[in-house]
């Protein structure tokens, strides 16, 4: 059994939570504490964090390493979020924290802090199966911005983070000063330009029977009024119809009393409430999911899974490869070439373990490197290399963080372009040497599957690859023609040589 | 329905709170009045009533003072305003105290005299000897612990302590030309009230007596003219009155600067007194007239107390009660397994509280233990849970208190032990801003084999081990999930942390549980509506706010039988036709404090029954930390509900409150005579006696042959 700390440093509240793991699959919330500390406003503006809220913030979180130790727990992770994202001097202020209070605060790109709400959800186990075994849209409502992630048949299809965040949203109303009765409308304007490009692009003939809701104001009151009648959390659309019309008859003062929130909070909830509506409507979902989960669950869950904890019936890997895939597909990509190289670079992966020592997660990088290959093409037959580098760069891949992406954006640049080495890459490049050193050898791998399908006619779909000595012995079962393969492969094989002090060599199998 | 609302808040269907409480004074002199009781418990009772009149002037009187000052209009619920409200309050209690000498003089003084105990009214009555011997302990006892003060030209008005007896004389200088001075000696409190003097029959005398007797000896250079005992009660409570309005309670805050501190409110004085005396009195307290209470009898009755305590008159008093043991937990109980096993609820004083004590004993020992959380409102002297919890600091449990330190007169003594629970490691924290903190809850975390699990104990009444044995009350053991997760959020909030996302089942106060009592009387008007059965039985000790009287009359009117017992002040009026005539109330003052809080409602047969620290008044509704808490085991709710049915069918300490407005005892015709706590000190003897029998009958029993 092991007990976990979760803490959240978020825009406007500082959340831990205690979870206690226990046999294979059970996860178990045991505290769940929060403090108010608006530190979006400050870092937002200025980029910087005053000192009274460094004070403040270092003040909880000792009392927070209090509460854990009370707990004895075994182990915590805090991540920060956009508020520590944004803040110049964040790597000052992180180690001063950490020299103050003893906890470290890990800060999470856009794309890994959705991934790590969509575990949350996940958390949830079972009624999130079920939930998306239809088509489901999650819309996961921040302070800053929020994420809409569509699911099809249970595959992810496209997750798009749109500037509509709920503080941020409030900020322009009251920079308008509108009146409350303008609000709904008023916000209907502001949301249509962005909600508009989202519908045509990717809900437009979808079918969209659920919606997963994940915020701080709405879903707490659905998880606590539903308790009255039917399931905790769960709303169809016709009552939230009904809850709409609530919502609009009545004032700040009103909400807040019948919801047991803050007058200040009813404000952001209906805001909350406006933006899911016009999610509703515009997909005619029939059923609302509000599972009150917050960041903190996905966090404990990403530890139990590297602590193996628990086995998640879902396979997370899966979102992200179906999520490269539809960026693909965007840009054109050619599916079939693709998948030849996946399966390529996967085979060529696996059997040279030994010699790059690289574990699932760089398999992974590979794997999106591979579908992502030529989606530069869209824009440049030519300059392939460095568009699809700009591409994968500027697309938000769900569940790859910054660094992630730009190793994976790397790999397929250096497949059509010339290798950078460290010392020349460094100079542009955030990229520690690590990653760098990994960088060069998935680029030797896939430059080699790239070689072994010159001619985009998938000869090599049958290939097996064996380590011998300092040979690494690829033997083609095919009956065609691999003349050009073989005589361009020299060219590419030397940079794998150059990597791994290996030559790859390739032997033809005439099958019968 | 908003008009409908003002319907049920119109002023003449209350009863004023002030009013009301001389009301329950009465039924706690009635019981002094009582020939059934027993001499020394009438005693008692009567002691009770001076001191609730004591507490009742220096707060609620003081207050009204304070509205009058800052000229405060608004009026209350029954439409009186302040100055309303003192006028008919000086009639009242002036009619109170008239009953109490009366009842003092009248029935129980002869009743001693009868039952040999000589109270020596006058000092002037006493025997040579006894005098002599007398004037021997003065000198020896009381003398060296008096300072008299006089005061002319050079020497100011002394300060006289509020609630302190005092002796005023009028004194001229022997050598001086017959002008009065004003002299004045305070009855130290250091020494006995009640002075024994020896010899074959029992005979006591007051302090005050003896030290009147011997004043001269204090005023050497002085000729005595009079001498006369008086007490005052200042309004010296510098902390606003929680019972008010918030706009109130802004107002009196401006005013706060221009009160003058510590003002007389009440001036008690020897009946007979000299009128120069008086006046001078009355003048250097600058009170009027209407504050003057002029007492044919001691002053401070409250040395009746001391007196129930005298030696040798057992026979004049109730047979003492010892709490019974509870049979899910003897002596000795691994109190965490047999919380396991299932909830627990305890019934105090019935049953003991040493469980309550245990739980926090053995959770400071149990190495399993993680942490111990609680409040603390008013706890007893040497409090064994305040030793248990330093203790497990000591242990490095995580020890978390929160001490309220706005309770009552009880300051300084909170401050105290709370530094020393600081000492000994102990987070404690010393209440929230604004908010009394009256729950009574207790957290213990404790980690198993199979993860964490919380015990926890809830309660209507404070962790004292000592009012325990004297207040009703009722608390729960429980090991709940759902219980243990909302403990948690409530330490949570009470360290300063956000409200949790939501509560399993606690309701607490000020934020959700004045709905919640709302939503509940509401839902049985609902069914009563729609012609299914509905009832609420509620216990309680006050009934004061508008907005659920309101629910109460709106609900009764609907057809909702309500039976409330409402222990001391109730506003709401009954037999109202056509609004209140569905409701009935009534109010048992026993020989122990009724101070559970029990709330049952019929919901359409899935009837569902709560306990709470709060009673239904706006103080307890939004201005302090109260927890509702509901009870769900089915036996559990079986006992409370027999709680409540045994006091509904109480003949003997229930007075019944009258469409007049008036409190009769029932109508015991054809009724049989029953009185509910001793009834509650029968089962619970019965229960522990037979757990004890099958403890002893734990034979194996052998199976015999079978054909």
């Amino acid at each position: 059994m092991k007990t976990f700390a979760a803490i959240d440093v978020g825009s406007y509240e500082l959340a831990m939570k205690i979870f206690e793991f226990s046999g294979k699959d059970k996860m178990r919330e045991i505290d769940h504490i929060r403090h108010r500390i608006d530190l979006g406003t400050e870092t937002y503006a200025t980029g910087k964090l005053s000192y009274d809220k460094v004070e403040e913030l270092s003040r909880v979180l000792k009392e927070y390493k209090k509460i854990m130790e009370s707990y004895k727990a075994d182990a915590y992770k805090a991540y920060g979020t956009s508020a520590i994202r944004e803040m110049k001097n964040s790597g000052i202020i992180r180690d001063q924290i950490e020299q103050r209070t003893g906890i470290n605060i890990d800060v999470l790109s856009n794309s890994e802090q959705r991934f790590l709400d969509y575990k949350s959800i996940a958390s949830k186990g079972e009624e999130f199966d079920k939930i998306l075994e239809k088509g489901t849209v999650i819309v996961d409502i921040g302070g800053g911005s929020i994420q809409i992630s569509l699911f099809d048949k249970g595959t992810l299809t496209t997750t798009q983070n749109l500037k509509l965040g709920v503080l941020r949203l409030r900020e322009r109303l009251n920079r308008i000063n509108a009146r409350p009765a303008q609000t709904e409308e008023l916000l209907e304007e502001i949301d249509d330009a962005q909600l508009s490009v989202l519908d045509k692009f990717y809900l437009k003939d979808k079918k969209i029977e659920n919606i997963i809701l994940v915020d701080d104001y709405l879903s707490r009151y659905l998880m606590q009024k539903r308790e009255e009648s039917g399931t905790p959390g769960y709303i169809s659309g016709k009552e939230y119809q009904t809850l709409m019309e609530f919502l609009r008859s009545s004032n700040a003062r009103d909400i807040a009393f019948k919801m047991g929130i803050s007058e200040e909070n009813a404000q952001l909830l209906f805001i909350s409430a406006v933006l899911l509506n016009r999610i509703i409507t515009m997909t005619g979902a029939e059923l609302i999911w509000a599972p009150g989960v917050t960041l903190c669950d996905g966090i404990a869950y990403e530890y139990a899974q590297q602590q193996k904890m628990v086995i998640s019936s879902h396979d997370f890997d899966k979102d992200i490869l179906d999520c490269a895939i539809q960026i693909s597909k965007r840009y054109m990509g050619s599916r079939k070439r693709a998948e030849t190289l996946e399966s390529l670079t996967m085979t060529i992966f696996d059997s040279t373990k030994k010699l790059h020592g690289l574990g699932k997660r760089e398999r992974l990088y590979l794997q999106i490197a591979a579908i992502l290959h030529d989606c530069g093409k869209y824009i440049s037959m030519v300059n392939l290399g460095e568009c699809s580098y700009r591409i994968i760069m500027a697309t938000e891949i769900i569940g790859l963080s910054h660094l992630e992406r730009e190793i994976v954006a790397n790999v397929v640049k250096f497949n059509h372009e010339e290798f950078l080495y460290y010392e020349a890459l460094s100079r542009e490049s955030s990229l520690d040497r690590q990653s760098y050193l990994t960088v060069a050898k998935l680029t030797a791998i896939l430059r080699i599957a790239n070689g072994l399908d010159r001619s985009h006619k998938q000869k090599f779909k049958d290939v097996k690859a064996l380590l011998k000595d300092r040979e690494l012995i690829l033997t083609v079962d095919t009956k065609e023609d691999i003349t050009l393969e073989k005589g361009l492969f020299a060219d590419r094989a030397q940079f794998f040589e150059e990597v791994f002090s290996v030559q790859p060599v390739i032997r033809q199998k005439r099958g019968l | 329905m908003g008009e409908k609302k003002n319907l049920y808040k119109n002023p003449e269907y209350y009863t004023n709170r002030e009013m009301s409480w001389v009301l329950f004074n009465h039924r706690v002199l009635s019981e002094a009045r009582d020939k059934n009781i027993p001499l020394f418990e009438r005693l008692k009772f009567l002691s009770i009533t001076a001191s609730n009149l004591d507490e009742f002037f220096m707060i609620r009187v003081a207050s009204l003072k304070d509205m009058v000052n800052a000229g405060y209009t608004k009026k209350d619920i029954a439409g009186m305003t302040a100055k309303e409200q003192l006028e008919k309050l000086g009639e009242q209690i002036h009619g109170l105290v008239d009953l109490q000498y009366s009842t003092y003089n009248r029935s129980l003084l002869p009743l001693l005299e009868q039952n040999g105990l000589h109270v020596v009214k006058k000092h002037e009555q006493l025997s040579k000897e006894d005098a002599a011997y007398l004037d021997k302990y003065f000198e020896s006892n009381v003398y060296p612990v008096l300072t008299p003060m006089a005061v002319d030209s050079s020497r100011p008005f002394p300060l006289i302590r509020n609630k302190s007896l005092n002796l005023g004389a009028l004194v001229t200088k022997k050598e001086g030309k017959g002008e009065l001075e004003f002299a004045t000696v305070q009855v130290p409190s250091v020494l006995p009230r009640i002075v024994e003097i020896p010899g074959e029959n029992r005979k006591v005398i007051l302090l005050e007596e003896i030290i009147e007797r011997n004043i001269h000896k204090l005023f050497l250079n002085y000729d005595i003219v009079c001498v006369h005992p008086f007490r005052i009660m200042r309004n010296a409570d510098l902390t606003i009155e929680e019972d008010e309005a918030a706009d109130l309670l802004k107002e009196i805050e401006k005013q706060l600067k221009k009160r003058q501190w510590g003002e007389a409110i009440r001036l008690e004085v020897e009946e007979g007194i000299d009128k120069r005396l008086l006046k001078m009195l009355k003048k250097e307290l600058a009170i009027g007239s209407e504050a003057v209470y002029a007492i044919d009898g001691p002053l401070d009755l409250t040395f009746l107390m001391k007196m129930y305590g005298l030696e040798g008159f057992d026979k004049l008093k109730a047979k003492k009660y010892t709490p019974q043991p509870v049979p899910k937990l003897p002596a000795g109980e691994d109190i965490f397994a047999a919380i396991r096993e299932g909830d627990i609820l305890l019934h105090h004083p019935y049953q003991t509280f040493t469980p309550v004590v245990d739980f926090i004993r053995q959770a400071a020992k149990d190495p399993d233990v993680l942490a111990i959380k609680q409040t603390l409102y008013r706890v007893s002297g040497n409090s064994p849970i305040i030793a248990a919890l330093a203790q497990a600091a000591e242990n490095g449990k995580q020890v978390s208190v929160l001490v309220e330190l706005k309770a009552r007169f009880d300051e300084e003594n909170n401050i105290v032990w709370a530094r020393m629970l600081e000492k000994a490691g102990c987070h404690v924290i010393y209440g929230l801003v604004g908010l009394k903190t009256h729950s009574k809850i207790t957290l213990v975390v404790r980690r198993e084999e199979d993860g964490i699990r919380r015990y926890v104990h809830l309660g209507t009444g404070n962790y004292n081990d000592a009012t325990a044995k004297l207040y009703t009350d009722v608390g729960l053991l429980t090991c709940s999930e759902a219980i243990g997760e909302d403990a948690t959020a409530v330490f949570n909030m009470l360290s300063g942390y956000s409200e949790p996302l939501h509560w399993n089942k606690l309701s607490l106060a000020p934020l959700w549980l004045k709905d919640k009592f709302l939503y509940l009387i509401g839902r049985e008007r609902d069914a009563a509506l729609a012609g299914k059965p509905a009832r609420i039985i509620a216990k309680m000790n006050s009934l004061c706010d508008a907005d659920v009287i309101a629910a109460l009359y709106e609900a009764a009117a609907a057809g909702v039988k309500i039976d409330l017992i409402v222990r001391g002040i109730c506003c709401l009026k009954v037999g109202i036709p056509g609004i209140s005539e569905n409701i009935s109330v009534r109010s048992i003052v026993g020989n122990f404090l009724e101070h559970s809080r029990i709330f049952y409602f019929e919901n359409d047969g899935n009837d569902e029954i709560y306990c709470a620290s709060a009673d239904w008044m706006p103080r307890n509704l939004e201005r302090r930390v109260e927890i509702l808490f509901p009870v769900e085991k089915e036996e559990l709710k079986a006992e409370l509900l027999h709680i409540l049915q045994n006091q509904l069918k109480d003949t003997v300490k229930a007075h019944l409150l009258t469409p007049e407005g008036t409190y009769e005892k029932v109508d015991r015709r054809g009724k049989e005579t029953f009185n509910s706590q001793d009834a509650f000190c029968k089962e619970a003897t019965a229960m522990a006696a037979e757990s004890k029998e099958t403890e002893n009958n734990r034979v194996f029993i052998p199976e015999t042959h079978h054909e």
